[in-house]
């Protein structure tokens, strides 16, 4: 969801790249029917290849079928990319102008200083 | 026997657990460095325990370094060598205990400690000189001598006062020209005007002196000297105690200097008229280095992990007095500023305003006004309750987090600019699968167009001290929104007639005493008397600051800050929703709030 469209000069900002250097997981209750409902609200592709910068995407298809409400094996997958896996420390970076936000205490920070914006 | 095997299995656990949950490194050879595994900052461990500790073992070792992270219930100590932390080891590891109940310490040796210091790259603002070592041991302690008034006699809440040549007053910020003092600044002060002179300062002689006297523990809040009453230069002596000024700037910057004893303080320029000054009040600063840069070009100020405690402070502050509107170049902090209202404040004076009596006020509050947070409002709950499963819901502006809901079925994602809120909130939504934190500015936010489902903006758009602002943060919760989404949003309302918030003693009773003004970038902004009927749309609403200590709140208030509010009209917050395309679904008023359901079509 995240962008840095706000920086000046930048126009769409989306996706960030991710780099991670401390990565938690913990776990969580399973809750297919959750699940289920946010998958429509996902970029699915942005989803895959962040999974997989940061080496959780094993198991993800690249591609989502169609009836993956019935795919329990990949809704645990989802589950595990989205409410488990968690970015401790790292950084996000805007495509188009490299400028880095820092991820400290698994908070990003998306703060801009005046001169930065458009 | 048995109890050194049961003292060493507990360490050993100890040691597995740091590991497994901080990631920290216990070493089986002993070195300088030491964790104490189960004593911290949230133990309420402090550097005065540990030292208490080698002087009553009579250890012959020098004082170690101190570090103790914030929320954390372990610590470290760096030691000078090696054997000095083995002797502190030995004597302590499973066998001293600290305060009344406390359980045993546990001891492990690590290699690494985390670096705590912090560098400022900052210089001093502009215009602020330090002439250290101005006066010399013997003149220091017959200033002090003269100085030394009964201290009966005239009191501030942190502080003791004493005024010459005009009385300085605190309600206004200025002085009385009509009623000058009998009392005029000693004669024993003219060695100093010489002195500056061969600095290269030709100054004259000051007519106010406001002696002010700081025990430790005593601060005083930021402030700027009222530019229109008193001339460009302002003078301070400082007698008794070294103390750390901080230096903020509305840009942001921040700038703690040291202030050593028998240093004269000069403020001209930026650092006179544009800078915000005050210290803090509590007993320890922080020892502030000039070190040499890697290529030793330039000095960097850091600041360490390590305090130093504080004396009794005495200090003269010599002012010129004047009369007319001030000549400044500086408009934030002038109180001669043309007179404007709120309504069409110029963007970045709006936006310095909200850095100082906003955004540096929640840094400083975060961990007191968290205590003070438990309960979402019924209403915001009510509305939470209602969002269907499988949501995306935002939380700006959300504080502690404490609207976040224990809910596994939908997506919560808490946005906040204080960096010191953030971390109170991330701790609070631990374990509530789907929700997450996130640092932003609801003016600028880096979130992608209608992605959210709800948004809930909860006693956040009153802050916001322009109308154009409040209306582009509304604007942008709408663009937030997908179609059909909602938003409930709240405001402090003007009226607090039906609310909790008026104390009963308060209710009919009309203070004499003039408002205390402060003004900003040319508004004036009234300061509120809590608990009483707003009688103004913007003004400044104290928070008096108190300490948390082992999750209690002390007695004693210990600074007193400012926050900025627009408390909202009947039909103001309906009004600035329609301007920005939502359709009203509900409006109505909860607890001295105005509150608005509304939708994007």
């Amino acid at each position: 969801m995240l962008t840095s469209k706000c920086l000046k000069g930048v126009m769409t900002g989306y996706p960030l790249a991710i780099n991670a250097t401390n990565i938690k997981v913990t776990e969580v209750d399973f809750n297919p029917e959750f699940i289920t409902r946010v998958i429509p609200k996902l970029d699915w592709e942005v989803l895959w290849t962040a999974a997989n910068s940061i080496g959780h995407g094993e198991g993800l298809p690249k591609i989502l079928e169609p009836k993956y409400e019935d795919n329990e094996e990949l809704l645990k997958k989802v589950h595990r990319v989205l409410l488990e896996v968690e970015i401790e420390e790292g950084n996000l970076t805007c495509p188009e102008s490299g400028r880095q936000f820092p991820i400290s205490k698994g908070i990003p920070n998306m703060l801009l200083t005046e001169a930065e914006v458009q | 026997m048995e109890e050194n095997k049961k003292s060493e299995r507990k360490r050993k656990r100890f040691s597995a657990r740091l590991y497994s949950s901080k990631g920290i490194v216990c070493s089986n050879t002993p070195g300088p460095k030491i964790v104490l595994c189960n004593a911290g900052q949230a133990t309420g461990l402090e550097k005065d325990n540990i030292y208490n500790v080698i002087k009553e073992q009579r250890l012959d070792i020098p004082l170690p370094k101190f570090i103790a992270e914030k929320g954390e219930s372990h610590s470290f100590l760096v030691f000078d060598a090696t054997e000095s932390a083995v002797l502190f080891f030995n004597i302590c590891n499973g066998k001293v205990k600290i305060g009344e109940n406390g359980t045993p310490l546990y001891l492990n040796f690590v290699e690494e400690v985390p670096s705590t210091e912090m560098i400022c790259s900052l210089d001093n603002p502009k215009g602020l000189l330090l002439l250290n070592n101005f006066i010399t041991i013997d003149e220091e302690a017959s200033f002090l001598k003269l100085f030394n008034w009964n201290p009966e006699s005239s009191n501030l809440k942190h502080r003791q006062v004493k005024h010459y040549g005009f009385e300085f007053r605190y309600g206004s910020n200025d002085v009385d020209l009509s009623s000058p003092l009998k009392e005029k600044i000693p004669k024993e002060c003219d060695v100093l005007w010489q002195r500056l002179k061969e600095h290269g300062f030709n100054l004259g002689t000051p007519d106010q002196l406001t002696i002010n006297k700081y025990s430790p523990g005593h601060g005083i809040p930021a402030h700027v000297d009222k530019h229109s009453p008193f001339e460009d230069t302002i003078l301070s002596l400082s007698l008794g105690s070294d103390v750390v000024m901080d230096w903020r700037h509305h840009s942001g910057k921040y700038v703690p200097v040291l202030v050593q004893s028998r240093s004269l303080l000069v403020m001209q320029d930026e650092a006179r008229y544009d800078w915000q000054h005050g210290i803090q009040p509590r007993t320890y600063d922080p020892v502030i280095e000039h070190r040499r840069s890697d290529d030793s070009k330039n000095t960097i100020r850091v600041i360490t992990s390590d305090t130093t405690p504080r004396q009794t402070r005495v200090s003269l502050t010599f002012r010129w007095t004047r009369t007319g509107p001030c000549e400044c170049k500086y408009k934030t902090l002038c109180d001669t500023v043309k007179n404007v209202s709120t309504d069409n404040l110029e963007d970045e004076i709006a936006s310095n305003l909200e850095e100082l009596h906003v955004h540096q006020v929640y840094e400083q509050i975060a961990g007191h006004f968290s205590t003070t947070r438990h309960k979402p409002w019924p209403k915001v709950v009510q509305f939470m309750e209602g969002v269907p499963a499988g949501s995306v819901v935002l939380d700006l502006g959300c504080g502690n987090g404490k609207n976040i809901l224990r809910r596994n079925d939908i997506v919560q994602i808490a946005c906040e600019r204080s960096t010191g809120l953030l971390a109170e909130c991330k701790e609070h939504i631990l374990g509530v699968s789907g929700a997450d934190c996130l640092r932003l500015d609801l003016l600028r936010v880096p979130l992608r167009n209608q992605g959210a489902d709800v948004v809930i903006c909860i006693a956040v758009i009153h802050h916001f001290s322009s109308k154009a602002r409040r209306l582009q943060a509304i604007s942008n919760i709408h663009q937030l929104l997908r179609n059909g989404g909602r938003a409930l949003i709240t405001v402090w309302a003007k009226d607090q007639t039906k609310s909790n918030y008026l104390c009963k003693n308060k209710l009919n009773q009309y203070t004499e005493t003039s408002e205390t003004q402060v003004s900003v970038g040319g508004v004036h902004l009234p300061v509120h008397e809590n608990r009483t009927q707003f009688k103004h749309k913007d003004l400044l609403v104290p928070w008096k600051l108190r300490k948390v200590n082992n999750n209690k709140l002390e007695n004693k208030p210990e600074d007193t800050l400012l926050r900025y509010y627009h408390v909202f009209e009947e039909n103001e917050l309906d009004q600035l929703c329609k301007e920005a395309n939502f359709v009203i679904e509900n409006s109505f008023y909860e607890e001295g709030n105005w509150c608005v359901v509304c939708k994007k079509k």
